[in-house]
C-alpha cells in the first residue's frame, strides 16, 4: 500500500465513523432542541434499534432483511415514544437534573435489559463477510456504502422536515419558547411525540448500521454516545448542522490521529477538540441555537 | 465483622465522595459527570508518591492539592458553560484522565495498576489494620462534613445557592458568579481528591479501570437518593445504597441466578432512579425551603 | 421524611442479618469469586460450569475423605471494588480458608492483598500478569505467566521467518503485559518491531489502527487480543484486503471468534498456555462436560478451572481443611501432579514450574492444535 490510499482509506474510514456519530448526535440534539435536555438514554435506543432487528430477522420470526428493518424501526420509534410517555412526559415541568437523572436511570434499565434477554456475549446478524470493493486502491463494502448513503439521505430527510414541514416549523417554536408556542396554539404534545418519534428513527437506524458493519453488544450505545455528546458540543448546541459537522470533524480527526499518535489516545482526540472549541469559541456553546 | 468494617469504610469514603459532588451539584447547580477523575488525581498521585517513599502526610496532601488544581484548570473552560454542557465537558475531561492514566505507562505502569500501595501513618500512628482505618475515614469523613456544612450554611452558602437558582439575578444584586462557581468547584475537587487518596491507601491496589463514568454515576445516585443540596443527604444515600446493593449478596439466591440478577440489580437501580425522579425527585431528605419544584 | 430514612435503613439492616447463612458444618466449603455479572461475565459463566463438573465428579466419588465439596460463589460483577468485597464476604461471613479468585489480573491483583492479610489461600486459573502472585505467600496461580507465553510467541514468530512486525495489543493489563513479554524476546533474538499499537477494549471500528499495523504489508502482524475485538477486526481486516499472517495470544483462541469472525479468521495463528488435548485425561474432561453441558464447546480457561478444583482438593485431603494446611500441602500436593492442563508443580513464586506453551491454528473454521 503507497501512501496516497493509506491517507484516502484513512479519511473514508473516518467518514465512516462520522456518519454514525452525526446520526447519533442529530437525534440527541433534536431532543435537546425541543425539550432543553441531553438524553441519556439515546445510547439505549441505538442499541435497541440493532437488537429489534436481530429479533426480527432470527427464529421464530426469521424475516427477510428487507420486511425487517421497517419493523425493527417502528418498534423503535415505539420504544421511544413510550420512553417519553412514561417517563419524561411526567417530568414536563420538572428541572434539569431531574430529567438528567431520570434519563440516566432509564439509560441503565434499558441496558441491562437487553443484557438480560440476550446476555452479555456479542451477536452477529450472521451475514457472510465479504472482501470490499476496490477502487483506486480504496475498500468499500456492501454496509459501508449503505452507511454514506443512508445517512446522506437522513440528513436530507430531517432538514426537510425541519426547515420545510409545518412540523418542523412547530418543533422549532416549541424549542424557542415552550410557553409562547402553546400559547399560539401548536399541538405540543403532539409536537414532542414527532420529535421523539424522529430521534428514535435515527437512533435506529444509526444502530442498525452500526451493528450491520460491525456486531450487537448491549454497550455499543453507551460506547458511541459519548462521542455524539462531545459532537453536539463541537458543532453548538441544538443544532442539527453543528451535529453533522461535530460528528464528521469528530470522525475524521480520531481517525487521522491513530496514524500520528499512540492509537491508545484514540478516545481522547474528540475530547481535545471539544476543550479546545471551548477555550477558542466559547460562545459556540454558551446555549444560543443558530438554526 | 471485617465485612461489616470494610463496608463502614467504604461507606466513610463515599460519604465523602458524594459530599463533596453534593457542593457542586446539589448547592451549586453545577452537572459534574467527570467527579470520578478528581478521585483519579487524589488516588493515583497519593499513590506513587507513596510509592517513591514520600512519607503518607505529604503525599496525601499533595493528592489533595493536585485534584484541586485541576479542578481549577478545567474549570477554566468549562464552567463558562450552562447547565447539561457543561457536564458534557467535564465527563470528557474525565475521560482524557482515565486516557493518561492508562496510556502513559512509564508514570503510572498503565493497566498493569499500582500494587501494594501502603497503609498510611500519620504522626507515627500506623493505620493498618480495618479498625484502625475506620477511625481514619470516619475522622476524615465528619471533618468534610463539618467543613462543608460550615461552608454552606455561611452566606457563601447562599450566595452558591442563589447562583444555582438564578444566575441573573445573582449576578444583578453583584455577585461574581464565575469566581463562586469556580471556588464551588475547586472545592468539591479538593474533597474528592481526599476521598480518591484515602480510597487508594485502603484498597491498596488501584488501576485504570477503577475510575470510569460508572463509578460517577454512583456517586450522583448517592447525592439525588439522599437528598441535594442538603447536608446530610450524601451520607444517608452512601449508607443506604451501599447496604442495599450488598444485602443482596445475603439472600443466599442460587449463583445460577447471578447471570440473570446482575442485570435485574441494575434493573431495579435504574427503575429506582426514575421512579424517585417522578415521585420524590427531591431524594429521602428534602431541602428546606424547597417545597415545590421549580423549572429552570 | 426522617420516618423514611429509619424504615430504609432498618429494612437493609434486617435483610442483613436476618438472612444470614445457616448451613450444614461438614460440608468443605470452598470460596468462589467470580464474575457472575458486569463486563467479563462472559468468562466467569464458563469457569463456573467446568468447576461445578469437576465437584460434581469429586463428590459422586465420595468427596475428600467423606465430606461433600461445595462451592460459594460470590459475584465480583467484574470491577475491583466488588471483587475486593466478595473476598471480605467470604472470608469473614463464608469462612472459607480457601478461595478461587476473580478472572483478569487487576481484579485479582486488588483482591489479593486481602486475602493474604486475612491468610486464605487464594488461587488463580486465569491470571497471567508477571506479579500476580506477589501480593504474598498465600497466592497462587497454576497458569504460566504472560513472560512465557510471550517468550513463546517471539520464538514461533522467529521461527516462522519474520524478523520485522508490527504489533497490536489490548490496551489492559493482560495485554500490555504480553506485549512487553513478546516484544523483549523478539528484540532479544533479534526482531524489529516496527509499530507499537495499543488499541481501546469494546470498540467497533479498528479500521485506522489495522490500516496502520499493515501500512508496509508486513508478513505478519501480531495482535495481542480477545475474542470479541479480535472477532471485529479480523473481519475489518478482511474487508479492507489486509493479507498478512496474524499471530494472536491465548485469549483470542476461543470457539466464538471464530464463529463471530466467520472466513476471516481463517488460517490466524497464535500461542496459548498449551494444553495436550489428545491425552486421555482431557479427552474424559471433553466427554463428562458434553455429557453434562450438551456440547463440546470447552469455555476458554474451563480447563484450568476443572483443574484448580482437582489440585485444591488434593491439598486440602494432604493438609486437612485449614489455610494453614492448604497453603503448605500445596507444593507438596501439586509436585508432578497431572491435570487436564499438564504438568501444575508450583515453582518458588507460587507460579507453574513447567509452561508449556502450544500453538494454535484456526483450519476450516475450527481451532486445532498447530503441527508443524
Amino acid at each position: 500500500m503507497d501512501s496516497l490510499p493509506y491517507y484516502l482509506q484513512t479519511v473514508l474510514n473516518g467518514v465512516l465513523a462520522g456518519c454514525i456519530y452525526a446520526l447519533f448526535a442529530m437525534g440527541l440534539t433534536l431532543i435537546y432542541g425541543v425539550l432543553n435536555f441531553v438524553n441519556f438514554a439515546h445510547g439505549e435506543l441505538i442499541m435497541w434499534g440493532a437488537y429489534f432487528l436481530f429479533l426480527a430477522i432470527s427464529e421464530p420470526f426469521a424475516l427477510p432483511l428487507y420486511a425487517a428493518i421497517p419493523v425493527a424501526l417502528v418498534i423503535t420509534a415505539l420504544l421511544g415514544a413510550a420512553m417519553d410517555f412514561a417517563v419524561f412526559r411526567p417530568l414536563r415541568q420538572a428541572n434539569r437534573l431531574t430529567l438528567l437523572i431520570a434519563a440516566i436511570g432509564l439509560s441503565f434499565f434499558l441496558r441491562n435489559a437487553a443484557q438480560l434477554f440476550w446476555g452479555a456475549e456479542v451477536q452477529t446478524y450472521g451475514f457472510e463477510i465479504r472482501q470490499g470493493y476496490q477502487w483506486f486502491g480504496l475498500y468499500l463494502t456492501p454496509q459501508q456504502l449503505a452507511i454514506i448513503v443512508i445517512s446522506v439521505i437522513c440528513i436530507i430527510g430531517v432538514y426537510l422536515l425541519f426547515f420545510k414541514s409545518r412540523m418542523g416549523k412547530s418543533m422549532r417554536a416549541l424549542a424557542d419558547n415552550l410557553d409562547l408556542a402553546r400559547i399560539s396554539g401548536i399541538h405540543t404534545e403532539r409536537t414532542i411525540l414527532s420529535a421523539w418519534v424522529i430521534s428514535s428513527l435515527l437512533a435506529g437506524v444509526g444502530g442498525i448500521l452500526l451493528a450491520l458493519d460491525t456486531n450487537l453488544n448491549p454497550e455499543m450505545g453507551v460506547t458511541n454516545l459519548i462521542k455524539a455528546f462531545a459532537a453536539t458540543l463541537i458543532g453548538g448546541v441544538g443544532n442539527i448542522w453543528g451535529a453533522l459537522a461535530g460528528g464528521i470533524i469528530i470522525g475524521l480527526a480520531e481517525n487521522i490521529a491513530v496514524l500520528f499518535i499512540s492509537p491508545g489516545y484514540k478516545d481522547a482526540v474528540a475530547f481535545v477538540i471539544m476543550v479546545l472549541i471551548l477555550l477558542v469559541r466559547p460562545y459556540v456553546v454558551i446555549g444560543e441555537r443558530r438554526d | 465483622m471485617d465485612l461489616l468494617l470494610h463496608l463502614s469504610i467504604v461507606i466513610a469514603i463515599y460519604s465523602i465522595f458524594a459530599l463533596s459532588l453534593n457542593i457542586e451539584v446539589g448547592y451549586t447547580g453545577l452537572f459534574n459527570f467527570g467527579h470520578v477523575a478528581f478521585f483519579a488525581i487524589g488516588a493515583y498521585t497519593s499513590a506513587l508518591l507513596t510509592l517513591q517513599g514520600v512519607p503518607f502526610s505529604l503525599s496525601m496532601i499533595a493528592g489533595i492539592g493536585f485534584a484541586g488544581a485541576a479542578g481549577f484548570l478545567i474549570g477554566i473552560p468549562s464552567l463558562k458553560l450552562q447547565g447539561d454542557y457543561f457536564g458534557i465537558a467535564t465527563l470528557g475531561f474525565a475521560e482524557i484522565v482515565r486516557m493518561i492514566l492508562q496510556n502513559q505507562v512509564a508514570w503510572t505502569k498503565g493497566p498493569m495498576g499500582l500494587p501494594g500501595i501502603t497503609r498510611p501513618e500519620l504522626f507515627s500512628w500506623r493505620f493498618d489494620t480495618l479498625p484502625e482505618y475506620l477511625v481514619l475515614a470516619l475522622g476524615a469523613a465528619i471533618l468534610t462534613f463539618l467543613v462543608i456544612g460550615f461552608l454552606t450554611l455561611s452566606p457563601f452558602g447562599r450566595v452558591l445557592k442563589a447562583i444555582r437558582d438564578d444566575e441573573t439575578a445573582a449576578a444583578i444584586l453583584g455577585k461574581n458568579a464565575f469566581a463562586c462557581k469556580m471556588k464551588s468547584f475547586v472545592i468539591g475537587s479538593l474533597f474528592a481528591g481526599l476521598a480518591g487518596v484515602l480510597w487508594a491507601h485502603y484498597i491498596t491496589f488501584i488501576s485504570p479501570g477503577d475510575f470510569t463514568l460508572t463509578e460517577t454515576i454512583l456517586v450522583l445516585l448517592i447525592v439525588v437518593l439522599g437528598g441535594k443540596g442538603t447536608l446530610l443527604g450524601p451520607v444517608v444515600g452512601a449508607v443506604v445504597l451501599i447496604f442495599f446493593q450488598e444485602s443482596l449478596r445475603f439472600l443466599r439466591l442460587p449463583p445460577e441466578w447471578s447471570s440473570i440478577l446482575g442485570p435485574l440489580q441494575q434493573m431495579v437501580f435504574g427503575l429506582i432512579l426514575v421512579l424517585l425522579m417522578i415521585f420524590r425527585p427531591e431524594g429521602l431528605i428534602r431541602e428546606k425551603g424547597k417545597e415545590k419544584i421549580d423549572r429552570d | 421524611m426522617k420516618k423514611l430514612v429509619v424504615i430504609a435503613s432498618v429494612v437493609s439492616l434486617l435483610v442483613w442479618f436476618s438472612v444470614a447463612p445457616v448451613r450444614a458444618a461438614e460440608d468443605i466449603k470452598i470460596g468462589a469469586a467470580f464474575a457472575l455479572s458486569g463486563s467479563i461475565a462472559v468468562y466467569g459463566e464458563g469457569f463456573k460450569k467446568c468447576v461445578d463438573l469437576a465437584v460434581e465428579e469429586i463428590n459422586a466419588k465420595g468427596g475428600i475423605k467423606g465430606k461433600k465439596i461445595e462451592i460459594v460463589y460470590e459475584d465480583n460483577k467484574s470491577n475491583p471494588k466488588d471483587c475486593v468485597t466478595a473476598v471480605r464476604k467470604l472470608i469473614t461471613v463464608d469462612k472459607v480458608p480457601v478461595i478461587f479468585g476473580p478472572a483478569g489480573s487487576s481484579n485479582f491483583m486488588a483482591a489479593a492483598p486481602v486475602a493474604q492479610e486475612s491468610k486464605v489461600v487464594m488461587l488463580s486459573a486465569q491470571g497471567t500478569a508477571e506479579k500476580l502472585t506477589q501480593a504474598g505467600k498465600y497466592i497462587f496461580r497454576i497458569i504460566p505467566s504472560n513472560s512465557k507465553q510471550g517468550q513463546r510467541l517471539a520464538k514461533m514468530a522467529f521461527d516462522m521467518g519474520y524478523r520485522k512486525l508490527p504489533v497490536m495489543y489490548i490496551n489492559n493489563d493482560w495485554g500490555l503485559d504480553l506485549k512487553d513479554g513478546f516484544v523483549t524476546s523478539f528484540k532479544k533474538m533479534g526482531g524489529v518491531v516496527t509499530d507499537i499499537i495499543p488499541f481501546d477494549e469494546k470498540k467497533t471500528d479498528y479500521r485506522t489502527e489495522l490500516l496502520r499495523a499493515n501500512r508496509g504489508n508486513p508478513k505478519a502482524i501480531v495482535n495481542l487480543t480477545y475474542i470479541n475485538e479480535g472477532a471485529v477486526q479480523f473481519k475489518q481486516a478482511y474487508e479492507m484486503g489486509v493479507k498478512t499472517q496474524w499471530l494472536c495470544g491465548s485469549a483470542a483462541r476461543a470457539p466464538k471468534m471464530v464463529e463471530l469472525a466467520g472466513k476471516a479468521a481463517e488460517g490466524i495463528m497464535g500461542t496459548y498456555p498449551s494444553v495436550v488435548q489428545d491425552t486421555k485425561a482431557y479427552q474424559a474432561f471433553k466427554a463428562a462436560y458434553k455429557k453434562k453441558y450438551g456440547d463440546d464447546k470447552i469455555p476458554i480457561f474451563g480447563d484450568y478451572n476443572y483443574d484448580l478444583v482437582y489440585l485444591t482438593a488434593r491439598a486440602i485431603e494432604k493438609g486437612g481443611y485449614t489455610a494453614e494446611g492448604i497453603r503448605k500441602a500445596m507444593p507438596a500436593a501439586s509436585k508432578g501432579y497431572k491435570g487436564v492442563t499438564g504438568d501444575k508443580t508450583f515453582d518458588k513464586d507460587r507460579g507453574m514450574q513447567k509452561a508449556d506453551i502450544g500453538i494454535w491454528i484456526v483450519k476450516n473454521g475450527k481451532i486445532e492444535d498447530y503441527k508443524k
